[in-house]
């Protein structure tokens, strides 16, 4: 589903991935774990296409397509979803318009039919209930005033609602006590199915005990330096990445 | 201070060589559009008494060529007034609207003015803050285009201890549109205990386009908080970008974007029907407002 091939991404001319190759195939989630500074939130923001992330050589290549081809929302409509850390405040756009507006453009470059208002509705109802969101906070700006929680619970919103074939979860543990992580963890399961793969970017063991990977990679100076089963993470856990530093040089 | 302007007494009117008029021409605008008999003279004193609350809700859509408005707000002890004002004026218009605003402690003076300007518009609001609890708000948000001036001039004077006050200013221009924007909060000696905040952040559309900002603190007090924040720029990056991650198109989000730059100012705005009122003037206005 998603393919990566020796991956070289620099940011304002420092190159942070170094050459890294991975594979997630439908219905899987894999988990890339790693230290502070390994590359981990540069990756989601490179596959999502963030200006200003040279791709320096390599390629990533989505359900047969070649990403790297693509707008950034024309990736967004391919299926690609990167779920942002520190999900943005968008001052002035009541978060229906928001989320309304980009489903419906997704849906046209798709060259489906738009989504009428009260079925747009309906849906946003049925969605915000499981992930305990008050309609009335559909009509606030998205994310303006917002604690980390609601932030994040809006981000899987958008995930349900938009339906993307592809996820990326930027550290989506951050800011979260331990009732919303389960919240959001079970709103992020929901979404597991046979035709959508996952990849769950985290510094800590915690969230993938909510959100059982399936493989794990070890993220280490721009490359992954091994990858296992998900009783890796509990190692990475028990021993640290200290001692993965020296296989990265 | 407050310059007393008498519009058929052009040796009354102020040059440009004094420092609150240097941006916004008024004899030159008075020259292009002399005053006749159909000058729009307005004065007025509005008494907000003791414990009582106000909310004034002004919508200037006349076509009259030349207004010139004198406004004073006198607020007893823990009254409140809330003041919207919206200026819809013709791009021929000439107008001067000016207020002084006496609180008193425990007050709230809140103010709201959206403006998609003039041939010339001067709105200036000079607040005597009481201290003592009073809460001074001065909000604003001008969306201009082709050849229209706005100048928003605040003027806030902290003579006692413990006073608040908060301004935010937003604006967009476009075309030839010039936006002046001079916001001084003058913290005297002794008022110690002051909290005045001033933020101004403006976008500018395309070259021809222009702001000229003067954010202004000035502080003989010892234990204040003070802050002010001019941004005039661009859109944010990461907004952008987190919408297109979302699947909206960069053209689409940028329109977007732009739409909403000003839209904050009003969500403040306690009263829902008039915040709806003023949130419908806004999105008319900024239809064709576009940031590349």
């Amino acid at each position: 589903m998603l393919s990566i091939k020796d991956l070289t991404v620099s940011v304002d001319a420092k190159t942070i991935l170094k050459g890294l190759t991975l594979d997630v195939p439908a219905g899987e989630v894999h988990a890339i774990m790693g230290p502070n500074g390994a590359g981990k939130s540069t990756l989601g923001y490179a596959l999502a296409g963030r200006p200003n992330y040279q791709i320096a050589s390599g390629t990533v290549m989505f359900n047969g397509e070649d990403l790297m081809d693509k707008d950034v929302h024309e990736r967004a409509a391919a299926g690609l979803y990167l779920s942002f850390q520190y999900p943005l405040e968008i001052p002035g756009v009541p978060a229906l318009t928001f989320l309304r507006t980009a489903l419906n453009a997704q849906r046209k470059l798709r060259g489906e039919a738009e989504m009428s208002a009260p079925d747009f509705l309906k849906r946003v109802r049925e969605v915000a209930k499981t992930l305990k969101i008050d309609m009335d906070m559909l009509k606030r700006p998205l994310n303006v005033g917002f604690s980390g929680g609601e932030k994040k619970r809006m981000e899987v919103l958008q995930m349900a609602l938009l339906e993307p074939k592809f996820l990326i979860l930027d550290e989506t543990d951050s800011g979260l006590d331990i009732d919303a992580l389960k919240v959001v963890s079970d709103g992020v399961n929901a979404l597991r199915a046979p035709d959508r793969g996952m990849l769950v970017i985290t510094h800590y063991q915690r969230l993938l005990d909510h959100i059982k990977p399936d493989r794990v990679h070890v993220l280490v100076a721009g490359r992954i330096v091994r990858s296992g089963g998900s009783e890796l993470a509990l190692e990475l856990e028990a021993n640290g990445y200290d001692r993965y530093a020296g296989e990265a040089a | 201070m407050l310059t007393h302007i008498d519009i058929f007494d052009p040796s009354s009117y102020p040059t440009r060589r004094q420092e609150e008029w240097k941006y916004s021409d008024l004899s030159r605008a008075l020259r292009v559009v002399p005053p006749t008999s159909d000058v729009h003279r307005h004065s007025e004193t509005v008494t907000v008494p003791a414990g009582e609350t106000v909310t004034r809700f002004d919508v200037y859509d006349t076509s009259a060529p030349v207004v010139h408005e004198d406004l004073r707000f006198t607020l007893g002890e823990g009254a409140s007034l809330t003041r919207i004002v919206i200026l819809d004026e013709a791009e021929t218009t000439v107008s001067i609207r000016q207020s002084i605003v006496e609180t008193a402690p425990g007050s709230v003076f809140r103010q709201y003015v959206f403006s998609t300007g003039a041939h010339f518009q001067r709105f200036e609001t000079h607040v005597n803050h009481a201290g003592h609890g009073a809460q001074v708000e001065l909000h604003g948000a001008y969306l201009l285009k082709d050849k229209r001036h706005f100048d928003l001039t605040t003027r806030v004077n902290h003579s006692d201890v413990d006073g608040v006050t908060q301004q935010l200013i937003k604006g967009l221009v476009k075309d030839q549109a010039t936006a002046v924007f001079q916001g001084r909060i003058l913290v005297e000696k002794g008022a110690d205990g002051t909290d005045a905040r001033m933020r101004h952040q403006a976008l500018i559309l395309n070259d021809g386009a222009h702001i000229r900002a003067k954010p202004e603190l000035e502080i003989y007090a010892d234990d204040v908080q003070c802050a002010h924040g001019n941004t005039i720029g661009a859109l944010d990056e990461e907004a952008l970008f987190f919408c297109q991650s979302r699947g909206i198109p960069e053209d689409m989000a940028r329109a977007m974007l732009t739409h909403a730059f000003v839209l904050p100012v009003a969500d403040q705005i306690e009263d829902e029907g008039l915040r709806a009122r003023v949130l419908s003037f806004l999105e008319n206005a900024s239809g064709d407002f576009h940031a590349l």
